[in-house]
Protein backbone atom coordinates (compact mmCIF):
# COMPACT_ATOMS: atom_id res chain seq x y z
CA UNK A 1 0.00 0.00 0.00
CA UNK A 2 3.28 2.43 0.16
CA UNK A 3 2.34 4.05 3.81
CA UNK A 4 5.09 6.10 5.23
CA UNK A 5 4.77 8.33 8.24
CA UNK A 6 6.93 11.82 8.91
CA UNK A 7 7.44 12.20 13.10
CA UNK A 8 8.28 16.21 14.33
CA UNK A 9 9.50 17.05 16.84
CA UNK A 10 9.31 20.51 18.62
CA UNK A 11 6.62 23.09 18.41
CA UNK A 12 7.64 25.25 15.54
CA UNK A 13 5.68 22.87 13.42
CA UNK A 14 2.68 23.09 15.49
CA UNK A 15 3.67 27.01 15.18
CA UNK A 16 2.67 26.96 11.42
CA UNK A 17 -0.75 25.49 12.02
CA UNK A 18 -1.46 27.84 15.36
CA UNK A 19 -1.73 24.69 17.65
CA UNK A 20 0.30 26.16 20.03
CA UNK A 21 0.18 28.45 22.29
CA UNK A 22 1.97 30.25 25.46
CA UNK A 23 2.01 27.18 27.28
CA UNK A 24 4.75 25.67 25.00
CA UNK A 25 6.95 28.85 26.44
CA UNK A 26 6.78 27.17 29.68
CA UNK A 27 7.64 23.69 28.17
CA UNK A 28 10.70 25.05 26.96
CA UNK A 29 11.75 27.03 30.29
CA UNK A 30 11.29 23.59 31.67
CA UNK A 31 12.99 21.42 29.76
CA UNK A 32 13.48 19.97 26.29
CA UNK A 33 10.54 19.69 23.98
CA UNK A 34 7.93 17.20 26.11
CA UNK A 35 8.27 14.63 23.29
CA UNK A 36 11.64 14.16 23.68
CA UNK A 37 11.54 13.36 27.61
CA UNK A 38 11.42 10.44 28.89
CA UNK A 39 7.92 9.58 30.43
CA UNK A 40 7.55 6.05 32.39
CA UNK A 41 11.28 5.19 30.76
CA UNK A 42 10.73 5.55 27.17
CA UNK A 43 9.95 9.07 25.43
CA UNK A 44 7.21 9.88 23.60
CA UNK A 45 9.12 10.19 20.06
CA UNK A 46 9.79 6.44 20.74
CA UNK A 47 6.28 5.60 21.47
CA UNK A 48 4.71 7.21 18.47
CA UNK A 49 7.51 5.89 16.24
CA UNK A 50 6.48 2.18 17.59
CA UNK A 51 3.06 2.65 17.04
CA UNK A 52 4.06 3.19 13.69
CA UNK A 53 6.21 0.19 13.12
CA UNK A 54 3.38 -1.70 14.67
CA UNK A 55 1.02 -0.27 12.54
CA UNK A 56 3.20 -1.46 9.69
CA UNK A 57 4.62 1.72 8.12
CA UNK A 58 7.34 1.37 5.43
CA UNK A 59 9.20 3.78 6.01
CA UNK A 60 9.56 6.63 9.19
CA UNK A 61 11.30 9.75 8.81
CA UNK A 62 12.42 11.91 12.42
CA UNK A 63 12.65 15.57 11.61
CA UNK A 64 14.34 17.86 14.47
CA UNK A 65 14.62 20.99 14.39
CA UNK A 66 18.28 22.76 14.63
CA UNK A 67 17.58 24.63 17.81
CA UNK A 68 16.57 21.65 19.57
CA UNK A 69 19.06 18.96 18.19
CA UNK A 70 21.24 19.54 21.18
CA UNK A 71 18.12 18.34 23.40
CA UNK A 72 16.93 15.27 21.03
CA UNK A 73 18.38 11.28 21.85
CA UNK A 74 18.55 9.42 18.77
CA UNK A 75 15.76 6.92 18.93
CA UNK A 76 16.22 3.36 19.91
CA UNK A 77 13.67 2.00 17.91
CA UNK A 78 15.46 -1.09 16.10
CA UNK A 79 13.36 -0.80 11.96
CA UNK A 80 15.58 -0.17 9.16
CA UNK A 81 13.42 2.22 7.78
CA UNK A 82 14.04 5.04 10.19
CA UNK A 83 15.65 8.43 10.04
CA UNK A 84 16.16 11.09 11.82
CA UNK A 85 17.21 14.07 10.23
CA UNK A 86 18.41 18.29 11.62
CA UNK A 87 15.61 19.83 10.04
CA UNK A 88 16.30 23.97 10.01
CA UNK A 89 12.94 24.92 8.44
CA UNK A 90 10.19 22.37 9.58
CA UNK A 91 7.80 23.14 6.80
CA UNK A 92 9.89 22.87 4.09
CA UNK A 93 11.60 19.64 5.09
CA UNK A 94 8.49 17.81 5.64
CA UNK A 95 7.22 19.10 1.88
CA UNK A 96 10.13 17.85 0.67
CA UNK A 97 10.16 14.63 2.44
CA UNK A 98 6.54 13.73 1.46
CA UNK A 99 7.77 14.73 -2.32
CA UNK A 100 10.88 12.03 -1.77
CA UNK A 101 7.98 9.45 -0.74
CA UNK A 102 6.09 9.90 -3.54
CA UNK A 103 9.04 9.49 -5.45
CA UNK A 104 10.08 6.23 -3.89
CA UNK A 105 6.31 4.53 -4.50
CA UNK A 106 5.00 5.64 -0.92
CA UNK A 107 1.58 6.71 -1.80
CA UNK A 108 0.23 8.06 1.41
CA UNK A 109 2.17 9.19 4.59
CA UNK A 110 1.31 10.19 8.43
CA UNK A 111 2.30 13.75 9.45
CA UNK A 112 2.41 14.01 13.19
CA UNK A 113 3.72 16.37 16.27
CA UNK A 114 5.79 13.63 18.34
CA UNK A 115 4.05 15.10 21.31
CA UNK A 116 0.59 14.11 20.16
CA UNK A 117 -0.03 10.59 22.14
CA UNK A 118 -3.15 8.76 20.60
CA UNK A 119 -4.59 5.38 20.92
CA UNK A 120 -6.64 5.19 17.58
CA UNK A 121 -5.82 2.74 15.41
CA UNK A 122 -3.97 3.95 12.57
CA UNK A 123 -4.51 2.02 9.85
CA UNK A 124 -8.54 3.08 10.65
CA UNK A 125 -7.47 6.14 9.94
CA UNK A 126 -5.52 5.54 6.88
CA UNK A 127 -8.45 3.49 5.47
CA UNK A 128 -10.86 6.58 6.53
CA UNK A 129 -8.15 8.98 4.25
CA UNK A 130 -8.16 6.54 1.68
CA UNK A 131 -11.77 6.37 1.18
CA UNK A 132 -12.68 10.02 1.47
CA UNK A 133 -10.47 10.39 -1.92
CA UNK A 134 -8.93 13.64 0.08
CA UNK A 135 -5.27 15.11 -0.35
CA UNK A 136 -5.19 15.40 3.40
CA UNK A 137 -7.29 13.93 6.26
CA UNK A 138 -6.39 15.67 9.61
CA UNK A 139 -7.30 13.68 12.99
CA UNK A 140 -9.85 15.40 15.41
CA UNK A 141 -11.20 14.55 18.68
CA UNK A 142 -13.57 16.17 21.26
CA UNK A 143 -11.00 19.20 22.19
CA UNK A 144 -10.66 19.86 18.51
CA UNK A 145 -7.95 18.97 15.98
CA UNK A 146 -5.01 17.38 16.59
CA UNK A 147 -1.70 17.38 14.90
CA UNK A 148 -2.03 13.78 13.35
CA UNK A 149 -2.53 13.98 9.51
CA UNK A 150 -2.77 11.58 6.70
CA UNK A 151 -1.32 12.93 3.24
CA UNK A 152 -1.46 11.85 -0.11
CA UNK A 153 1.89 12.31 -0.81
CA UNK A 154 1.56 12.59 -4.79
CA UNK A 155 -1.14 15.43 -4.19
CA UNK A 156 2.26 16.73 -1.95
CA UNK A 157 4.07 17.09 -4.66
CA UNK A 158 2.08 19.98 -6.62
CA UNK A 159 1.08 21.88 -3.43
CA UNK A 160 3.20 23.44 -0.54
CA UNK A 161 2.57 21.46 3.16
CA UNK A 162 0.44 24.73 3.97
CA UNK A 163 -1.92 24.46 1.31
CA UNK A 164 -2.24 21.16 1.77
CA UNK A 165 -2.92 20.73 5.43
CA UNK A 166 -5.42 23.70 4.99
CA UNK A 167 -7.43 21.84 2.21
CA UNK A 168 -7.34 18.95 5.38
CA UNK A 169 -9.09 22.15 7.65
CA UNK A 170 -11.36 22.56 4.75
CA UNK A 171 -12.02 19.02 3.94
CA UNK A 172 -15.33 17.45 4.13
CA UNK A 173 -14.35 14.82 6.11
CA UNK A 174 -12.34 14.79 9.58
CA UNK A 175 -11.20 11.72 11.23
CA UNK A 176 -12.80 11.81 14.88
CA UNK A 177 -11.08 9.88 17.49
CA UNK A 178 -12.70 8.56 20.09
CA UNK A 179 -9.85 6.61 21.97
CA UNK A 180 -7.45 8.17 24.46
CA UNK A 181 -5.95 10.85 23.56
CA UNK A 182 -2.97 13.41 25.29
CA UNK A 183 -1.61 16.23 23.48
CA UNK A 184 0.99 17.08 26.37
CA UNK A 185 1.17 20.42 25.20
CA UNK A 186 1.89 21.42 28.86
CA UNK A 187 3.68 19.97 32.00
CA UNK A 188 0.18 19.52 33.25
CA UNK A 189 -0.45 16.70 30.22
CA UNK A 190 2.53 15.29 31.36
CA UNK A 191 1.39 14.70 35.12
CA UNK A 192 -2.35 13.31 33.33
CA UNK A 193 -0.64 11.00 31.06
CA UNK A 194 1.81 9.78 33.88
CA UNK A 195 -1.37 8.89 35.85
CA UNK A 196 -3.31 7.76 33.25
CA UNK A 197 -1.14 5.49 32.54
CA UNK A 198 -0.16 3.89 36.11
CA UNK A 199 -3.81 3.89 36.50
CA UNK A 200 -4.22 1.76 33.74
CA UNK A 201 -6.92 4.69 31.92
CA UNK A 202 -4.75 4.07 28.96
CA UNK A 203 -2.92 2.25 27.05
CA UNK A 204 0.48 2.90 28.31
CA UNK A 205 2.42 0.67 30.02
CA UNK A 206 5.30 1.96 32.10
CA UNK A 207 9.11 -0.05 31.37
CA UNK A 208 10.22 -2.44 33.94
CA UNK A 209 8.14 -4.76 36.00
CA UNK A 210 5.61 -4.35 38.23
CA UNK A 211 6.83 -5.62 41.57
CA UNK A 212 3.39 -4.89 43.24
CA UNK A 213 0.33 -4.28 41.57
CA UNK A 214 0.70 -0.65 41.11
CA UNK A 215 4.39 -0.44 41.69
CA UNK A 216 7.28 -0.11 38.65
CA UNK A 217 10.57 -0.68 38.72
CA UNK A 218 13.07 -0.05 36.28
CA UNK A 219 16.26 -2.29 35.64
CA UNK A 220 18.97 -1.13 38.22
CA UNK A 221 17.16 1.23 40.33
CA UNK A 222 18.22 1.27 44.16
CA UNK A 223 15.55 1.10 46.69
CA UNK A 224 16.55 1.53 50.26
CA UNK A 225 14.08 -1.03 51.96
CA UNK A 226 12.69 1.81 54.76
CA UNK A 227 11.90 3.99 51.65
CA UNK A 228 8.15 3.90 51.10
CA UNK A 229 6.57 3.12 47.90
CA UNK A 230 2.46 4.00 47.67
CA UNK A 231 0.87 2.79 44.71
CA UNK A 232 0.47 3.85 42.01
CA UNK A 233 4.22 4.99 41.08
CA UNK A 234 7.05 4.32 38.71
CA UNK A 235 10.71 4.16 39.55
CA UNK A 236 13.15 4.26 36.35
CA UNK A 237 16.19 2.98 35.68
CA UNK A 238 19.22 3.24 37.20
CA UNK A 239 17.50 5.14 40.26
CA UNK A 240 18.44 5.69 43.79
CA UNK A 241 15.89 6.09 46.53
CA UNK A 242 17.14 6.65 49.94
CA UNK A 243 15.57 5.51 53.77
CA UNK A 244 13.06 7.06 54.56
CA UNK A 245 11.75 8.87 51.43
CA UNK A 246 8.12 8.28 50.20
CA UNK A 247 6.87 8.28 46.44
CA UNK A 248 3.13 8.10 46.16
CA UNK A 249 -0.12 9.26 44.69
CA UNK A 250 1.39 8.58 40.83
CA UNK A 251 4.62 9.87 40.97
CA UNK A 252 7.11 9.08 38.31
CA UNK A 253 11.08 9.10 38.74
CA UNK A 254 12.73 9.09 35.54
CA UNK A 255 15.75 7.20 34.75
CA UNK A 256 19.09 8.24 36.96
CA UNK A 257 17.04 10.19 39.57
CA UNK A 258 18.38 10.53 43.19
CA UNK A 259 15.86 11.17 45.72
CA UNK A 260 17.79 11.93 49.46
CA UNK A 261 17.09 10.76 52.91
CA UNK A 262 13.16 11.67 54.21
CA UNK A 263 12.07 13.14 51.06
CA UNK A 264 8.12 12.81 50.26
CA UNK A 265 7.78 12.87 46.45
CA UNK A 266 3.73 13.08 45.96
CA UNK A 267 1.68 13.47 42.99
CA UNK A 268 4.60 14.41 40.70
CA UNK A 269 6.92 13.98 38.17
CA UNK A 270 10.37 14.05 38.63
CA UNK A 271 12.73 14.25 35.37
CA UNK A 272 15.99 12.44 34.33
CA UNK A 273 19.03 13.16 36.21
CA UNK A 274 17.80 14.83 38.97
CA UNK A 275 18.89 15.03 42.32
CA UNK A 276 16.45 15.77 45.19
CA UNK A 277 17.88 16.61 48.31
CA UNK A 278 16.96 15.74 52.14
CA UNK A 279 13.89 16.19 53.29
CA UNK A 280 12.08 18.20 50.88
CA UNK A 281 8.01 17.99 50.26
CA UNK A 282 7.42 17.90 46.29
CA UNK A 283 3.89 17.93 45.96
CA UNK A 284 2.42 18.33 42.54
CA UNK A 285 5.15 19.94 40.85
CA UNK A 286 7.47 18.85 37.51
CA UNK A 287 11.22 18.63 38.64
CA UNK A 288 13.69 18.73 36.13
CA UNK A 289 17.27 19.90 37.48
CA UNK A 290 17.42 22.64 39.51
CA UNK A 291 13.84 23.76 37.30
CA UNK A 292 10.53 22.88 39.76
CA UNK A 293 6.98 24.17 37.94
CA UNK A 294 4.63 23.48 40.47
CA UNK A 295 1.50 22.75 39.01
CA UNK A 296 -0.90 23.88 41.50
CA UNK A 297 0.64 27.70 41.35
CA UNK A 298 2.21 27.50 37.96
CA UNK A 299 5.04 29.27 38.69
CA UNK A 300 8.55 28.07 37.67
CA UNK A 301 11.19 27.99 40.29
CA UNK A 302 14.86 27.73 39.64
CA UNK A 303 16.84 26.58 42.59
CA UNK A 304 20.75 27.71 43.05
CA UNK A 305 21.39 25.91 45.81
CA UNK A 306 22.36 21.91 44.69
CA UNK A 307 22.25 20.74 48.05
CA UNK A 308 17.87 20.95 47.73
CA UNK A 309 18.38 19.57 43.63
CA UNK A 310 20.38 19.67 40.93
CA UNK A 311 21.25 17.74 37.85
CA UNK A 312 23.08 14.62 38.10
CA UNK A 313 26.55 16.07 36.25
CA UNK A 314 27.78 12.77 34.56
CA UNK A 315 24.24 12.22 33.59
CA UNK A 316 24.03 15.50 31.85
CA UNK A 317 27.57 15.10 30.06
CA UNK A 318 26.52 11.74 29.42
CA UNK A 319 23.34 12.74 27.73
CA UNK A 320 25.11 15.51 25.86
CA UNK A 321 27.31 12.74 24.47
CA UNK A 322 24.73 10.92 23.03
CA UNK A 323 22.46 13.99 21.65
CA UNK A 324 21.91 14.69 18.02
CA UNK A 325 23.95 17.95 17.90
CA UNK A 326 26.99 16.27 19.37
CA UNK A 327 26.95 12.94 17.04
CA UNK A 328 26.60 15.41 14.08
CA UNK A 329 29.56 17.25 15.25
CA UNK A 330 31.63 13.61 15.85
CA UNK A 331 30.38 13.37 12.41
CA UNK A 332 31.86 16.35 10.95
CA UNK A 333 34.36 16.00 12.20
CA UNK A 334 35.35 12.40 11.16
CA UNK A 335 34.70 13.66 7.71
CA UNK A 336 37.40 16.52 7.91
CA UNK A 337 39.67 13.97 9.40
CA UNK A 338 39.11 11.39 6.56
CA UNK A 339 39.42 13.89 3.89
CA UNK A 340 42.99 15.07 5.83
CA UNK A 341 45.83 13.18 4.97
CA UNK A 342 47.32 11.58 8.42
CA UNK A 343 49.61 14.40 10.23
CA UNK A 344 51.52 13.61 13.11
CA UNK A 345 50.38 13.40 16.38
CA UNK A 346 49.61 17.25 17.60
CA UNK A 347 51.37 18.26 21.40
CA UNK A 348 49.74 20.59 23.39
CA UNK A 349 51.69 23.92 23.33
CA UNK A 350 52.82 24.65 26.97
CA UNK A 351 50.15 26.44 28.83
CA UNK A 352 47.70 26.28 25.80
CA UNK A 353 44.15 25.02 26.89
CA UNK A 354 43.29 23.67 23.39
CA UNK A 355 41.95 20.58 23.06
CA UNK A 356 44.00 18.18 20.57
CA UNK A 357 41.24 16.77 18.35
CA UNK A 358 42.05 13.42 16.24
CA UNK A 359 39.54 10.47 14.64
CA UNK A 360 37.37 9.25 16.77
CA UNK A 361 37.83 12.26 19.82
CA UNK A 362 36.10 14.61 20.41
CA UNK A 363 36.85 17.22 23.07
CA UNK A 364 33.69 18.20 25.16
CA UNK A 365 34.18 20.84 27.72
CA UNK B 1 -9.05 41.74 80.26
CA UNK B 2 -7.06 41.07 77.30
CA UNK B 3 -3.19 42.07 75.77
CA UNK B 4 -3.96 44.18 73.18
CA UNK B 5 -0.36 45.17 72.21
CA UNK B 6 0.51 46.57 69.12
CA UNK B 7 0.63 44.26 65.80
CA UNK B 8 3.64 45.21 64.07
CA UNK B 9 3.64 45.00 59.87
CA UNK B 10 7.21 44.74 58.99
CA UNK B 11 7.82 44.68 54.92
CA UNK B 12 10.64 41.91 53.88
CA UNK B 13 12.95 42.84 51.64
CA UNK B 14 13.00 42.18 47.53
CA UNK B 15 15.97 39.33 48.08
CA UNK B 16 15.54 37.47 51.18
CA UNK B 17 18.81 35.20 51.44
CA UNK B 18 21.56 34.95 53.70
CA UNK B 19 22.82 38.55 54.00
CA UNK B 20 19.63 40.52 53.83
CA UNK B 21 18.04 38.37 56.39
CA UNK B 22 20.93 39.03 58.72
CA UNK B 23 20.17 42.27 58.12
CA UNK B 24 16.15 42.42 58.05
CA UNK B 25 16.66 39.90 61.57
CA UNK B 26 18.72 43.27 62.81
CA UNK B 27 16.07 45.48 62.20
CA UNK B 28 13.32 42.83 63.49
CA UNK B 29 15.00 41.87 66.57
CA UNK B 30 14.29 44.84 69.05
CA UNK B 31 10.47 44.07 68.14
CA UNK B 32 11.05 40.41 69.34
CA UNK B 33 12.27 40.94 72.22
CA UNK B 34 9.37 43.07 73.73
CA UNK B 35 6.73 40.72 75.97
CA UNK B 36 4.34 38.47 73.35
CA UNK B 37 5.91 40.21 70.34
CA UNK B 38 2.45 40.33 67.47
CA UNK B 39 4.54 40.21 64.13
CA UNK B 40 3.07 40.22 60.84
CA UNK B 41 5.95 39.82 58.13
CA UNK B 42 4.74 41.35 54.46
CA UNK B 43 6.39 39.40 52.05
CA UNK B 44 4.52 41.50 48.95
CA UNK B 45 7.70 42.29 47.83
CA UNK B 46 9.78 38.97 47.86
CA UNK B 47 11.30 38.17 44.62
CA UNK B 48 13.77 35.90 45.66
CA UNK B 49 13.70 33.76 48.36
CA UNK B 50 16.28 30.45 49.25
CA UNK B 51 16.95 28.19 52.00
CA UNK B 52 19.03 30.78 54.01
CA UNK B 53 15.81 33.18 54.03
CA UNK B 54 13.45 30.70 55.00
CA UNK B 55 15.67 30.16 57.96
CA UNK B 56 15.26 33.66 58.73
CA UNK B 57 11.59 33.52 58.96
CA UNK B 58 11.75 30.38 61.20
CA UNK B 59 14.52 32.11 63.42
CA UNK B 60 11.98 35.33 63.94
CA UNK B 61 8.92 32.62 64.27
CA UNK B 62 11.13 31.19 67.18
CA UNK B 63 12.28 34.22 68.68
CA UNK B 64 8.55 35.88 68.68
CA UNK B 65 7.15 31.85 70.15
CA UNK B 66 9.80 32.13 73.20
CA UNK B 67 8.13 35.27 74.44
CA UNK B 68 4.84 33.81 74.16
CA UNK B 69 3.97 35.67 70.67
CA UNK B 70 3.07 34.90 67.44
CA UNK B 71 4.52 35.58 63.48
CA UNK B 72 2.37 35.57 60.52
CA UNK B 73 3.03 35.79 56.58
CA UNK B 74 1.11 38.01 54.24
CA UNK B 75 0.72 38.17 50.73
CA UNK B 76 3.33 35.38 50.18
CA UNK B 77 3.64 34.94 46.47
CA UNK B 78 3.06 31.85 44.43
CA UNK B 79 6.99 31.04 43.79
CA UNK B 80 7.71 31.97 47.75
CA UNK B 81 4.77 29.62 48.60
CA UNK B 82 6.04 26.99 46.36
CA UNK B 83 9.80 27.36 48.22
CA UNK B 84 8.27 27.27 51.82
CA UNK B 85 5.83 23.97 50.77
CA UNK B 86 9.07 22.37 49.41
CA UNK B 87 11.52 22.97 52.63
CA UNK B 88 8.33 22.12 54.66
CA UNK B 89 7.73 25.28 56.19
CA UNK B 90 4.52 26.56 55.16
CA UNK B 91 2.84 24.31 57.84
CA UNK B 92 4.84 26.09 60.42
CA UNK B 93 3.81 29.34 59.71
CA UNK B 94 -0.08 30.81 59.12
CA UNK B 95 -0.52 32.77 55.91
CA UNK B 96 -2.80 35.44 55.00
CA UNK B 97 -4.35 37.56 51.53
CA UNK B 98 -3.07 40.59 53.01
CA UNK B 99 -1.03 42.75 56.23
CA UNK B 100 -4.49 43.71 57.25
CA UNK B 101 -5.75 40.45 57.13
CA UNK B 102 -3.31 38.86 58.87
CA UNK B 103 -3.24 41.99 61.50
CA UNK B 104 -6.85 41.46 62.61
CA UNK B 105 -6.30 37.45 63.08
CA UNK B 106 -4.44 38.54 66.05
CA UNK B 107 -7.44 40.42 67.41
CA UNK B 108 -9.40 38.12 66.90
CA UNK B 109 -7.77 35.84 68.92
CA UNK B 110 -6.28 37.97 71.48
CA UNK B 111 -4.57 36.32 74.25
CA UNK B 112 -5.67 37.11 77.97
CA UNK B 113 -3.60 38.61 80.07
CA UNK B 114 -1.73 36.38 82.15
CA UNK B 115 -4.04 37.23 85.74
CA UNK B 116 -6.77 37.16 84.06
CA UNK B 117 -5.91 33.13 83.14
CA UNK B 118 -8.18 30.20 84.23
CA UNK B 119 -5.80 27.74 86.92
CA UNK B 120 -5.56 24.93 84.18
CA UNK B 121 -3.60 27.03 81.82
CA UNK B 122 -1.45 29.42 83.99
CA UNK B 123 1.34 27.25 83.14
CA UNK B 124 1.40 24.56 85.83
CA UNK B 125 1.70 21.22 84.63
CA UNK B 126 0.06 18.10 86.60
CA UNK B 127 3.16 17.82 89.00
CA UNK B 128 2.79 21.20 89.79
CA UNK B 129 -0.76 20.76 90.78
CA UNK B 130 0.15 17.96 93.14
CA UNK B 131 2.45 19.80 94.43
CA UNK B 132 0.21 22.82 95.12
CA UNK B 133 -2.15 20.68 96.19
Amino acid sequence: MGLGAIVVIGAEFEGVHSTAGAESEQQFLLAEPLACIDVLGRSMTERTVERFVRAGVEVISVLVPVEMAHMVQPCSVSFENLKTQVVADVSSAVTQKLKDFSRDGVEHAFVVCASVYTETDLLDLFYFHREARQAATRALDSDGSLNLWVVDCAKAHHSDLEDLLAQAEGAAASYFIRDYVNRLNHPKDLRQLVSDALRGRCGMRPSGVELKPGIWVDEGAEIDRRARLVAPAYIGRGCKIQEDTLITRCSNIEKGCYVDYGTVIEDSSILANTHIGIWLDVCHAVANGNKLLSLGRNVILEISDRSIMRTIGSAREESRNNSLDFYEAQQVITDLNEQEQPEEPRTPKAGSSEPILSRGEVYVQ
Amino acid sequence: MYSRGPVIVMELPETLNHAEGQKFVGELQPLLEVHRPRIVLDCSQVQQMDSAGIETLLYCMQEAMKRDGDLKLAAVSPASATIMELMRADRLFEVFETAEEAARSFQAVALPDEQSLPWYSSGLGLADLKIAS
